[in-house]
Formats: structure tokens, C-alpha cells, sequence
């Protein structure tokens, strides 16, 4: 026997036991110990609590103002006396701007996520189960949207809504919701050959009745993995805009408005830029490792092979 | 001018040499060898010369020169030039040759002087003006070999030389410059700065311009950007439309330029870059202080917009330019340390102020309501975080250290949060509860434009947060530089409600005059701000027939615009170019915005 086949054995072995495990606690129990379990996954979610906790009590905590300017006390570095992460060019607590900003990535991200998984549940379950001319038209606008660059909408909005972060939220969700439509068309289609789907179809139950009690509750897990991948790209996303001027605009704190400003006093105070960016990397590394983690305990093709083993 | 500024800039053997000229241990002549010995040019040595002859600090050339005296008094720049040793060609072959990749702190505009909104280096390398200023600040024939003024001091005249062209070969003789000058009356947008001309004609080879009242600013535009020559014809051909009015989709400018100065237009692309090559049937120059006579040295300049603040001194640093026009405020310091470049720093004639459009007359009609806005910025504060000390604050239009600066203007505008809450509270905007102040329904709260350039984006952003403490919201909305223009320049309240702008003109006066004259609403009067005294105070200047007439009226004008606030003054900051020690010949001085590329080479 190779090693590879002694791998797959352990594999198989340990969903049998997964498996076994959340037939006998219970499957909430069951998936939240798997939870426990992930290493990665417990490791982004303490990251993503600190971020968080930060974005949405630090600036309480804090009780600075974002805007306060001090132009004699510009440009100090971490650590000074009443400035934990120093000051920027205008003489602003950079620590409370780092929180807003992550606080103003987040509610962007949550944003853009609300919009792509409505919208590219919706789009995708029809696709993939309707057919014929829906599913080409649906599959045109979604392949148009997806053919375009991310910067390049977020351009076209503010050209037309004007800098903000509305057209921003507006345009990462019209990207996001063309690539979570074609990963749920392509999941619909494959469910739809599957015997359950079959034998509701043969037991007489409607199109709508179908998709809603048995399609949608095998695509959400997926397709919520999907988003948490999503939500890393939609801080990235406003980051990138607030960084070329597109994004939230001034007085309004963002990360990538801040590494923008930043960058311009590398010489004489770093932090500026390396700060905000730091925390960029920080959040979007939290956001992954949950996805990814999430991914590895909801996977429902990982459950379904185990509960084939059982029934084998 | 200080020996501590000689040594700065030009190190400590020039200021041995300049130490003997003054003692009167060394001659003129023999002053130009040694300069000459020590790598320093004609221009350079010439400008030392003059400051040495005087040592009053640099003033402005708000009034126009007695010429002829002027003339006479320029610094020995023909003598020095018969006593350099080398002959041209020997010259042309040592150093003729490359490409000068100079950056530059703003976007580009078309290369037309009649209907740009701004004019950049490249004007002075594919134009010739008239007249120009010299090192020393006199006044100096460019275009025209000679020039005078009538006793009465009604009418000009400049002879033009025979064998002057332009780039496609047209001769350009009196007439064609008079025809030039005939079409900025009819078609600039900024003809009003000389509007005391009456008339431009040709006699014989001389251009003759009648005054309509005697004006001792008559000759200042004519040396600026706006006034340098063009074939008039070209232009005519392709700018003018069947309705005789300007088409505004001409190629003049952008694709085509008919100019008349040492290099051709070759490439104009917006955001990026523009490339002009030398002109190998240049006729020469007749400029005294330059020292090649001849065609450029170089082949080709290539200016590098780089808006980025940031990227302009690593650029420099990195070898990817030769020349920098305004490093960011931050990096001077840097650069003055690297024995490589050379940074030569000076009082430049621009100024940072806010337009208010008063056709938004709930928001800015009244004159208290200005006020409070003015006593509410800290410009102390914002050219020490900012500018990093290199500039001044301002509290009238002028920057501080114009020749008719009038000192009295800062009894005005000091920052007060206090007084500026009063002033507000006093004009009738209530607190309201959310920090922001309401006046008969009206919440005090407005769009506030500003250019993308870094520099202007953090003035920007400092004047908004202050006007936040004061209960005033504005809505800054960061556009690029042609849109910034075009929604400032709209009629009524089709303009924006608040923009910031930044001026530079080297006549402080004339320009100042176009912002806030009440012909000229809304462009360049963004304010769109009609002002009865400050109208007043133009009207002295531009009849101003002598030096203390024009002081008189610059005084004036500066208190009525310091008091009734047309535009808010900030702050104006210092002007700042650095080249590295390779590029010779490249000289910019505080009396021209720009430095001419004439004499400029690159050492292989």
C-alpha cells in the first residue's frame, strides 16, 4: 500500500468519524467542534475579533477626534505621548484613524457582500435551473460584467455617481455578484442531475418550490464560503480606490487614503503609510483564513463523501 | 542679496570672488573670467554682478523700467560675452547634444498662448516674448533687438530685426507681431491684465503700442507666457472658426505649434509628458544675458508631469530626471544634502487662496460671514505643516515679499477661532446641533473643489477641517486639473460654491487684478465678486504714470481685498529647482517663473 493511499485512508477514516460524531451530539455541536478544530480558522477569527473590535470600539475607547488637526505636532512617530500610532501630515491621531478606517473597510465590505450574495444567489439558482434563453442571457450580462476590471467599473460609477463610497460599494458589488452567480449556475447545474432534485421534480413539486427547499439550502454554504472570499476582495478593492482618490474622501478616514497620503512622507515618517497598510494586510488575512477555514467545516461535498461511506 | 546666499548656492569660491569684486580688488572683467574659470555662467555671474552693484533685497518689477536705462544698466552681459573665449561653433560641438528629461509638479497645458489657462516651462523653450527680464530684474529685449518709451509715456516701440521666423518657416517681421498682439486683445481671455493698450501697430520694422493713459505696468505682460509670440497666421488658420470665433476643437497647442523660440512642439500628452526638439533653423537670440547666441545645445527637453509630491525628488534622486521644478516641500531638505544636485531656492510670485462664488449670496454674500471663515484658518500653522517652513502665511493677495507688499493687510484675517465665531454668530448662522450652522434655513454647508496635486489636497484638507470647528461643512471634492478649471469657470451659480486655487504670475498685481476685478466674473473671478473699492484700486493701478502712484494703488488694493475678502489669501511658498551637477546652463531666477533653456547642456 503507498503513502498516498494510506493518506486517503486517514481521510476517509477521519470524516467517517466527523461523521459518526455529528450523528451522535448533534449537528451544530458537531460543526462547531470542527470549528474548535481548525486551527486556521480559530487563528483568522481571534485576528478578525481584534480588527474588528478595533474598527468598532477603538475609536470609542479612544476618544480622540479623526479630524483634529495639530500642525505643531505632525509627523510623530508610534509610541508618543497621547498618540499610540503617532500623527500624519496634518498633525491627526493616526490610531483613531487607523479604527474609522477599518471600520469604513468593513462596512464597505459588508456592503458589497449583502448586494453580490443576494443578487448572485438569485441570478446564479436561475441560470443553472431554468436553461434555455434565461440561462444565455443571464450568462451574458454575468460573463459581460465579469469581462470587465474591477477599477474600471469602480471609474465608470464615480464618473457617473460622482467619488464616495456608495459608487464604490455599487461597483465591487456588481463584480462580486457576476463571480458568485457563475460559481452558483455551475453548483445548480450539477445539483440538478442529482436524484433528489429528480425526485422532486417526479413527486410534482414547482420550479420555485424546488429551488427555494432543496437547491438554495445546498448552494448557501458554498456559496457563503464564496463570499468570505469575496469580502477579502472588497477591502482590497476600496482600499485601492480610496488609495487613486476613488474611495471615501476626505475627511472620511480609509486605510487606503491613508497609505495614499502616507506615501508621500516615506523619507521622513514611514508609519504614515506602513501602519494603515499593515492593518489592510491584518484584515484581509483575518477575512481569508475565516473563509478559508469556514470552507474546510461547511464544504458540504466533505460531509457528503463522508455520509457515503456509511451508506457504502 | 547675502554672501550667505552666494555661498548656499553657488559655494564658497564664487563668494571669495564676489568678497574682491566688492572690495574692489578685481574688476568687472576680470570678476566675468574667473567666474567663467569657475564653471560659472554669464547669466549667473552677470545676476551677482547686478547684486553686488546694489544691495537692496530682490524686489519686484511692478512698474515698468525707465527701458533705456534699463538697458544701460544691464550688467555687462555683452562685454562678458566678447571676452568669452571660446567661439560658438567650438561651443556647439562641446556641448551640443541630449535629451533634458526635466520633471514638473503639474499637469501640462496646450501650448497656446492665446487660449490657455496656464503656462508652463515649455513656453519658454518654443516661444520668444518680446521683452524678458534679466537676472538682475531689468527689463531686456528678446524678440525685439530694441526697445523705448515716448517722454509722455504714451507710446512704446520695439524694433523687430529682419530674418526673425517662426517654426514652419513664415517670416515674422513688425506687422506679424503687431497682428499677434491684435489677436490676445481680441481672443485671450486674460488680454484685460493690459487693458490700459490701446493699440498695436507696425511701422516700418518697429511695433508701435499706444497707450490709452500712461501705465508703468505696460511692459510686465508683455514678458509673460501669455504675450510670447506665435505665428499669428498658423494660429489664425486653425484656431479661428467660419463664425470668426475661436474653435474650440483647434489643434493649435496640442498637435501644432508655430512658435518662435529655440525648440518645436513634438509630442503634448496630458497626465504624461511633453517633448520638444531643439530647432535647427533657429535665427539666434538676441536676449543679453544668454551666453549661446546660437541654437540650443540640446537636442530634445522631455517634461515628466509628476503630480505624485512624493516621486519628484526619488525621481531626481534615481536618475530618471536631470531637473526638478518643485520638489515636495518635505524632500528639499534631502536634496540640499546630496552633493550631487544643486537646489536653488527663491521667493516665488503665487499664493494659495479660496474663491467663494457669490452667487451662492446666502452662503458667502455677506462680508462678515467672509470674515469669519478668514479668522478661522490657522495659516501659521498650515505653512509650517504644509510647506515645512517654505513659504509665508498671507493676509492681503500679495505674497510677502513683493516689493509693494503692503504690511498693514495683517492687521486682518489673523487666526482667532473666537473672532471667527463671533463674526459667523454676529452674521446670523445659529449652531445647530449636529456642529453645523444654519442661517434662515439655510444649513452652512458647500461643495469645495480642489485640483488632484498633493500639495493642494492637503491645504485643502487642513482648510475644511477648520472650517469644521467653526460649524462650516465643506464637502471637498478632489477632480482633476481641467475639470477644476472648467467648474470654477462656470456663469452664476453653474460654478462651484468654493474652490481652492493656486496663482503664479511674476507680476503679482496684474494677475491679482484678473481674480478680483468685477469684469472679469467668472473667469478668473471665480468669486464672481464685484467689488467697488477693490475696482477702485485697479483703476489707480492701471493709470498709475508713476512709481508712487503704482505703490499707492497696490496699497490700496490690498487693504480693500484683505478687508472685503473676494478670495481668501492663505499662503504663498517659496520656489524651489534642482538639477543635478551634470546639467549646466540651467538657471532659474526669481524674476522669470521659469528658467530658458538656451544655454542649457548636459555634461556627457
Amino acid at each position: 500500500m503507498t503513502d498516498q493511499n494510506l493518506t486517503h485512508l486517514e481521510t476517509w477514516d477521519r470524516r467517517q468519524a466527523e461523521y459518526e460524531e455529528s450523528r451522535r451530539v448533534g449537528p451544530i455541536k458537531a460543526t462547531f467542534d470542527r470549528m474548535l478544530r481548525n486551527r486556521l480558522l480559530l487563528f483568522g477569527t481571534v485576528l478578525g475579533l481584534i480588527v474588528l473590535g478595533a474598527g468598532f470600539v477603538g475609536p470609542t475607547i479612544s476618544g480622540a477626534d479623526p479630524n483634529l488637526q495639530n500642525f505643531s505636532a505632525t509627523h510623530l512617530p508610534p509610541g508618543s505621548e497621547g498618540n499610540l500610532l503617532g500623527t500624519d501630515h496634518l498633525g491627526r491621531d493616526q490610531a483613531v484613524r487607523v479604527f474609522i478606517g477599518i471600520r469604513v473597510s468593513l462596512m464597505v465590505a459588508a456592503g458589497v457582500t449583502l448586494i453580490s450574495l443576494a443578487f448572485g444567489l438569485v441570478l446564479g439558482m436561475f441560470a443553472g435551473f431554468l436553461g434555455g434563453w434565461r440561462d444565455r442571457t443571464i450568462r451574458g450580462v454575468v460573463d459581460f460584467v465579469w469581462g470587465f476590471p474591477l477599477i474600471l467599473v469602480a471609474v465608470l460609477f464615480a464618473g457617473g455617481l460622482g467619488e464616495g463610497l456608495f459608487p464604490v460599494i455599487l461597483a465591487v458589488g456588481l463584480v462580486n455578484t457576476a463571480a458568485i452567480a457563475r460559481v452558483v449556475r455551475g453548483e445548480v447545474l450539477s445539483l440538478s442531475e442529482r436524484e433528489f432534485v429528480e425526485a422532486a421534480r417526479a413527486g410534482g413539486l414547482s420550479t420555485p418550490r424546488i429551488m427555494w427547499r432543496h437547491l438554495f439550502p445546498n448552494i448557501l454554504a458554498p456559496a457563503l464560503v464564496l463570499a468570505s472570499y469575496y469580502v477579502a476582495v472588497a477591502i482590497i478593492a476600496e482600499a485601492a480606490l480610496s488609495f487613486i482618490g476613488l474611495g471615501a474622501q476626505p475627511p472620511t478616514p480609509s486605510l487606503g487614503g491613508m497609505v495614499s497620503d502616507g506615501r508621500n512622507f516615506l523619507h521622513i515618517n514611514p508609519w504614515a503609510s506602513t501602519i494603515p497598510g499593515v492593518t489592510i494586510v491584518l484584515l484581509v488575512l483575518s477575512v481569508s483564513l475565516i473563509g478559508d477555514g469556514l470552507r474546510d467545516v461547511f464544504d458540504p461535498r466533505l460531509r457528503h463523501e463522508a455520509k457515503g461511506v456509511e451508506q457504502e | 542679496m547675502s554672501d550667505s546666499w552666494l555661498e548656499t548656492d553657488l559655494g564658497p569660491e564664487v563668494n571669495d570672488l564676489t568678497e574682491q569684486y566688492k572690495a574692489k580688488k578685481i574688476g568687472r572683467r576680470q570678476f566675468m573670467k574667473r567666474m567663467g574659470a569657475a564653471g560659472i555662467g554669464v547669466a549667473a555671474a552677470a545676476s551677482i554682478l547686478a547684486a553686488c552693484g546694489d544691495d537692496e533685497e530682490p524686489t519686484t518689477t511692478t512698474a515698468a523700467p525707465t527701458t533705456t536705462e534699463a538697458m544701460d544698466d544691464t550688467p555687462a552681459t555683452t562685454e562678458a560675452m566678447d571676452d568669452t573665449p571660446a567661439t560658438t561653433e567650438a561651443m556647439m560641438d562641446d556641448r551640443s547634444g541630449g535629451t533634458l528629461r526635466e520633471g514638473y509638479n503639474r499637469d501640462v497645458s496646450k501650448h497656446d498662448p492665446l487660449t490657455t489657462n496656464w503656462y508652463d516651462p515649455a513656453f519658454f523653450a518654443i516661444y520668444e516674448a518680446i521683452l524678458s527680464n534679466d537676472p538682475s530684474g531689468a527689463t531686456v529685449p528678446q524678440f525685439a533687438s530694441d526697445f523705448s518709451v515716448s517722454d509722455d509715456g504714451l507710446e512704446y516701440r520695439f524694433t523687430i530685426p529682419d530674418g526673425k521666423l517662426s517654426h514652419s518657416g513664415g517670416t515674422i517681421n513688425a506687422e506679424m507681431v503687431a497682428e499677434f498682439y491684435r489677436g490676445v486683445q481680441q481672443y485671450s481671455f486674460i488680454a484685460g491684465l493690459a487693458s490700459p493698450v490701446d493699440t498695436y501697430e507696425a511701422n516700418g520694422s518697429e511695433v508701435v503700442m499706444k497707450m490709452k493713459n500712461p501705465w508703468v505696468g505696460a511692459l510686465g505682460p508683455h514678458k509673460t507666457g501669455y504675450w510670447r509670440i506665435v505665428n499669428i497666421n498658423t494660429w489664425k488658420e486653425h484656431s479661428i472658426g467660419a463664425d470668426g470665433n475661436i474653435n474650440a476643437a483647434s489643434i493649435y497647442g496640442t498637435e501644432l505649434v508655430d512658435g518662435t523660440g529655440p525648440f518645436t512642439h513634438e509630442q503634448w500628452v496630458p497626465g504624461s509628458h511633453v517633448l520638444v526638439k531643439r530647432w535647427e533653423d533657429y535665427p539666434g537670440s538676441l536676449t543679453p544675458f544668454f551666453e549661446n547666441k546660437g541654437k540650443a545645445y540640446l537636442d530634445e527637453i522631455r517634461w515628466t508631469v509628476i503630480t505624485e509630491a512624493g516621486q519628484r525628488a526619488t525621481q531626481l534622486e534615481n536618475g530618471d530626471i536631470d531637473t526638478l521644478i518643485n520638489p515636495a516641500h518635505q524632500d528639499i531638505g534631502r536634496l540640499e544634502s546630496n552633493s550631487d544636485l544643486t537646489v536653488i531656492r527663491h521667493p516665488e510670485w503665487s499664493g494659495y487662496h479660496l474663491s467663494m462664488n457669490r452667487d451662492y449670496e446666502e452662503l458667502f454674500g455677506d462680508r462678515l460671514t467672509r470674515q469669519g471663515l478668514s479668522h478661522s484658518l490657522d495659516r501659521e500653522g498650515m505653512v509650517q505643516a504644509i510647506l515645512f517652513g517654505n513659504g509665508a502665511a498671507t493676509y492681503g493677495p500679495f505674497p510677502t515679499t513683493d516689493r509693494n507688499y503692503e504690511p498693514a493687510v495683517e492687521q486682518f484675517n489673523q487666526f482667532d477661532v473666537d473672532l471667527a465665531n463671533s463674526k459667523l454668530d454676529e452674521a446670523g448662522w445659529v449652531m445647530g446641533s449636529d456642529g453645523v450652522r444654519t442661517r434662515d434655513g439655510v444649513r452652512f454647508e458647500f461643495r469645495y473643489l480642489v485640483e488632484d496635486e498633493t500639495t493642494q489636497k492637503s491645504v485643502a484638507e487642513a482648510v475644511q477641517a477648520q472650517f469644521t470647528n467653526v460649524g462650516v461643512q465643506a464637502n471637498l471634492d478632489v477632480v482633476d486639473r481641467a475639470l477644476a478649471f472648467e467648474q470654477q469657470s462656470q456663469p452664476g451659480r453653474g460654478s462651484v460654491e468654493m474652490s481652492l486655487f493656486f496663482w503664479l504670475w511674476p507680476i503679482p498685481l496684474d494677475v491679482l487684478i484678473l481674480f478680483g476685478s468685477s469684469a472679469t466674473v467668472p473667469v478668473p473671478n471665480f468669486s464672481h465678486a464685484v467689488e467697488p473699492r477693490v475696482d477702485a484700486a485697479i483703476a489707480s493701478w492701471q493709470t498709475s504714470a508713476t512709481d508712487e502712484q503704482a505703490r499707492a494703488a497696490a496699497s490700496e488694493f490690498q487693504l480693500a481685498w484683505a478687508e472685503q475678502l473676494p478670495f481668501i489669501p492663505l499662503m504663498n511658498q517659496n520656489a524651489t529647482f534642482v538639477h543635478n551637477n551634470k546639467v549646466h546652463g540651467w538657471q532659474p531666477f526669481v524674476w522669470n517663473l521659469y528658467p530658458y533653456y538656451n544655454d542649457t547642456w548636459i555634461e556627457a
